[in-house]
């Protein structure tokens, strides 16, 4: 199989989340990225944050393991989306 | 005063606690429970803790009387565990220190069940014996249940099954499989019930543990033993630890299931330790692993 290079033969997808402020959108992105993929190798996704927008871009090797790690992911943001919710707004710093 | 929040996931339960100086201020927990013959799978167990870490969250604030306010530090479970629920309790952990302002602390879940054990029974330098469904930190191989115990109560007969400890390590993967093979042969031809294979079994295991921890004390020079861990709560294993210490003229010290079985202040007390201590684990370096070897942890909080 193809390295995750950036080659011709990968499959992109890109997520963009609002948030109220760049503060929550950064906070979302210290939640979501520290741990790594469960896959040894076929997905590599990255995770930006520019204004209050938290930005999320895969490539894949195939669409099985982009589906599984997109799936995942969502599943992960929206759980801190709800804590974000429950016991935001964060604190003045 | 330091007060501090734990978080536990790592396994079928999750829990969250309060410390405030060694006192548990609250500590609710749930259990995720498998239909009977099925164990628990990740992302199962990720599900349900997914669903109900909020609430138990909550949970955890009102029973405590507090507010994230007066929290110090939020500890949670780096590993080791299951990977899926070990990150969706992570990802709350993270996210409500930041919201919150707090310090992080990446705990280990053994050294949980021990700094909890230490808690409680006061023991002073115990060698302990942490015992666990997921996590027998003796070895790989399965380890004795739940519902072993409440039928081995029952058994009498003692079969003979083999016993496998070299120096400090055991395995009881011979065991099982010997199990497996002789046993519809003596239950059909009424040779033994299941009970007593379960009684069996139990005696068998828990000697072989018995047998190490005793081990480690002679190498150790100790003379205090401590059980945690889930498997801990077994009485009979508590009663076979008490017998071979009152030999050696040691003390025996045994938590209860409120504390034996995974629970969210266990984390709570490891992170207050660690904490005080001056650790705090960074943003960056908060992801969770699978594998998390107890001797891996630097020990900032104690001087022996």
């Amino acid at each position: 199989m193809a390295a995750t290079d950036g080659g011709a033969n990968q499959l992109e997808f890109s997520l963009d989340v609002p948030f109220p402020s760049s503060r929550e959108a950064e906070i979302a992105l210290r939640s979501l990225s520290p741990d790594r993929e469960p896959r040894k190798g076929g997905i590599r996704k990255q995770l930006t944050v520019s204004g209050s927008k938290l930005s999320v871009k895969w490539s894949a090797d195939e669409a099985r393991i982009l589906r599984v790690s997109v799936n995942s992911f969502l599943d992960h943001l929206s759980l801190v989306l709800e804590t974000m919710e429950m016991f935001g707004p964060p604190v003045s710093q | 005063m330091t007060v501090v929040i734990g978080f536990e996931g790592s396994a079928n339960k999750i829990g969250i606690g309060i410390i405030r100086d060694g006192e548990v201020l609250s500590n609710p927990r749930r259990t995720y429970i498998t239909p009977p013959g099925q164990g628990f799978m990740p992302s199962d167990t990720a599900r349900h803790h997914r669903a109900v870490v909020l609430t138990v969250l909550k949970e955890a604030l009102e029973q405590a009387g507090l507010k994230p306010a007066d929290i110090d530090c939020v500890s949670y479970t780096k590993g080791p565990g299951m990977g899926a629920p070990l990150v969706t309790v992570a990802l709350v952990a993270r996210t409500v220190a930041q919201l919150w302002g707090k310090p992080l602390l990446g705990v280990n879940h053994c050294i949980g069940h021990i700094e909890m054990g230490r808690l409680i029974t006061k023991a002073n330098n115990p060698t302990v014996l942490y015992v666990s469904g997921g996590n027998t930190q003796i070895s790989n191989d399965p380890s004795p249940g739940y519902n072993i115990e409440q039928m081995a109560k029952k058994g009498s007969q003692y079969v003979e099954l083999p016993y496998t400890v070299k120096g400090m390590d055991v395995s009881f993967s011979g065991i099982l499989s010997y199990i497996e093979d002789v046993s519809h042969k003596m239950l059909s031809s009424g040779q033994c019930t299941p009970e007593d294979l379960c009684f069996s079994l139990q005696e068998t295991l828990f000697s072989m543990l018995v047998e190490i921890t005793e081990r480690a004390m002679a190498h150790c020079g100790s003379q205090e033993v401590l059980i945690v861990g889930g498997v801990g709560c077994n009485m009979r294993l508590q009663e076979m630890m008490g017998v071979m210490c009152k030999e050696r003229e040691a003390k025996l010290f045994a938590t209860d299931e409120r504390f034996c079985i995974d629970n969210g202040a266990m984390i709570a007390q490891a992170g207050w330790e660690m904490f005080r201590s001056g650790q705090v684990t960074e943003l960056e370096d908060s992801w969770i692993t699978q594998r998390y070897r107890t001797d891996e942890v630097e020990v900032t909080w104690r001087a022996d």
